[in-house]
């Protein structure tokens, strides 16, 4: 073969993650991640009998930035975890936002590998006295070797559907206003594991604000229609339900579907599923790109984005989400616009903070589920920058 | 005491160009209990999944997977945010479809982090210079701000950026 004819690597990442037992009682854990840009190193203790962290440390070879370094402190907030059910989400959540996602990521791997040794000593230690024990067997009894986050997403809240709120009662301030500011897209905690602000809270921020409803759109959780009414009751406030659903194409806020829907789905069966029960389909941030770059780096232009054939099974396309860039906002309704299809806008509300960033401005009267679908189908709304026009106003 | 190892593992993921509108991602896994190799090609700008395919060679396991076939619904999906929900969700749940997964999830990692290295390329190193860059890559992507320890409030580099 030519020289010419290799092709270049563009990036390379190793990782090495070696166990060895300490003492009786105790296993120890290197990591090293080595890619192009990062170069790190963990050491970690835990008990084999409970699988506690009992000790971290790490440090940086090389970083992203100068300020990398800041990460490494917050490695001590995990000692003392023990691994069993939330462990992965624990760590990622703490570890991952408030020191770095890398050394997140490299901690659980060493936590996962020390799980797989303190299985292997075991099976080493019951073969004696049980010749006929297989590895397997004992990998196999105990579930996955590794792969913590998988379990952890498996046993993610999951509530029947009790749906038929089409007739929930009017809320006071839906029946006095004719035009309706509404939020279509808000995560509440614990419903979605990700966000930090109760429902309570929540509503309590729109309220003050001035939104005139806003809309359940939680991860994998759908709301009874008893909780919605007590909520409602309690908070004097239009409070309607959605569920964002990831499927094969990116995540889906839908509206007014009675089935529960499971795990991942195919758009194209989801379509299904929202045709059937009259429903409607908005496609969430459609464009969000990655962390330090986004699509319009990689060269994705708006003529080339409407050819993609997941907008042939949505009825509307989020166009304002505050958890995207402005400028992937802005491709999102080109090709929205390009497509001639409806937008809407949520704010994605993850923390109290959040909420009504971004916003629908409704013309028709929404008083209940109903009427949401109905309007939605309408047509008769646009996205609106809530937060920044209330600013604007006072 | 001599500390022996009682167990140790091996990835590596290496992302390569091919042409002007492809890439492959490919991770290989050794560690004490098994040996899988997977291999995934997304063309560009999408970062649609063209094709994927993998190889089980050694496993603890006993469990008789097709590769092959555990893959097929990732075929067609685009690597981007939530990626790996979507193959956690694709792959079957048995010990060894997780292992296979997670490394679909590493050669997606590989991927974006090749993305992100390019963009990396372009701060200056001068460290005024590139405070300044840092700082404009969060006021452009608000994500970014409080999602690590480098990017929250204390760092010097979002020392002049407020948030609501």
């Amino acid at each position: 073969m030519e020289g010419g004819d290799f092709e270049m690597i563009t990036f390379t990442r190793n990782k090495v993650v070696s166990v060895w037992r300490k003492d009786d009682d105790t296993l120890g854990v290197h990591g090293i991640l080595e890619d192009d840009i990062y170069s790190l190193e963990i050491d970690v203790s835990l008990s084999l009998s409970q699988l506690e962290i009992l000790s971290i440390a790490g440090k940086w070879n090389r970083a992203e930035n100068s300020e990398c370094r800041r990460a490494i402190p917050f490695l001590q907030e995990a000692v003392g975890f023990k691994m069993g059910e939330g462990f992965t989400q624990r760590v990622q959540k703490l570890i991952g936002r408030k020191s770095c996602r890398h050394l997140a990521d490299m901690l659980l791997e060493c936590c996962y590998r020390a799980r797989d040794t303190a299985r292997v000593i075991r099976w080493e230690a019951e073969k004696e006295r049980r010749p006929d024990l297989s590895l397997d067997e004992v990998v196999s009894e105990q579930g996955d070797p590794s792969s913590g986050p998988i379990k952890d997403f498996q046993i993610s809240s999951r509530k029947p559907l009790k749906r038929g709120a089409g007739d929930l009662p009017l809320s006071k301030k839906a029946m006095i206003s004719g035009e309706m500011i509404i939020d279509l897209h808000v995560h509440t905690s614990p419903a979605s594991p990700c966000s930090s602000a109760s429902v309570g809270e929540t509503i309590e921020e729109a309220k003050r604000i001035g939104l005139d409803g806003i809309c359940l759109t939680d991860h994998n959780y759908v709301w009874t229609a008893a909780e919605v009414e007590r909520l409602r009751e309690k908070h004097d406030f239009l409070i309607l339900r959605g569920n964002e659903i990831t499927t094969d194409q990116g995540d889906v806020l839908v509206f007014g579907v009675e089935k529960e829907i499971e795990g991942i789905i195919e758009l194209k069966e989801l379509r299904q599923e929202v045709l059937k029960a009259g429903g409607f389909m908005i496609l969430a941030h459609p464009f969000r790109g990655f962390l330090t770059f986004g699509v319009g780096q990689l060269g994705l232009t708006v003529e080339k984005a409407m050819e993609r054939p997941l907008f042939e099974f949505v009825d509307a396309v989020e166009i304002m989400n505050s958890k995207v860039t402005e400028k992937e906002n802005r491709f999102a309704a080109e090709v929205a616009e390009g497509l001639n299809l409806q937008v809407t806008g949520g704010s994605d509300a993850h923390a109290v903070s959040g909420v009504g960033i971004y916003a629908t401005r409704f013309s028709d009267r929404i008083d209940n589920e109903i009427d949401l679908i109905r309007a939605l189908k309408k047509g008769n709304y646009i996205p609106v920058a809530f937060r920044e026009g209330m600013k604007k106003r006072s | 005491m001599p500390e022996i190892l009682s167990f140790s593992r091996n990835i590596c993921t290496v992302v390569e160009q091919i042409g002007d509108d492809s890439m492959t991602s490919s991770c290989r896994l050794q560690d004490t209990l098994m040996d899988a190799y997977v291999e995934i090609s997304v063309k560009i700008p999408d970062l649609e999944i063209s094709g994927i395919k993998g190889r089980l060679e050694r496993s603890v396991i006993g469990e008789k997977i097709d590769v092959e076939d555990a893959f097929k619904k990732i075929m067609g999906t685009r690597v981007g945010p939530g990626i790996r929900k979507i193959i956690r969700g694709f792959i079957g749940n048995s010990a060894t479809e997780k292992q296979l997964a997670y490394m679909v999830e590493e050669c997606c990692s590989g991927l974006i982090l090749s993305f992100t290295k390019d963009h990396l390329k372009q701060i200056p190193k001068d460290p005024k210079k590139a405070k300044h860059a840092f700082e404009n890559m969060v006021k452009a992507n608000p994500r970014l701000y409080k999602s690590c320890a480098a990017l929250s409030p204390g760092s010097p580099l979002v020392d002049n950026i407020e948030f609501d």
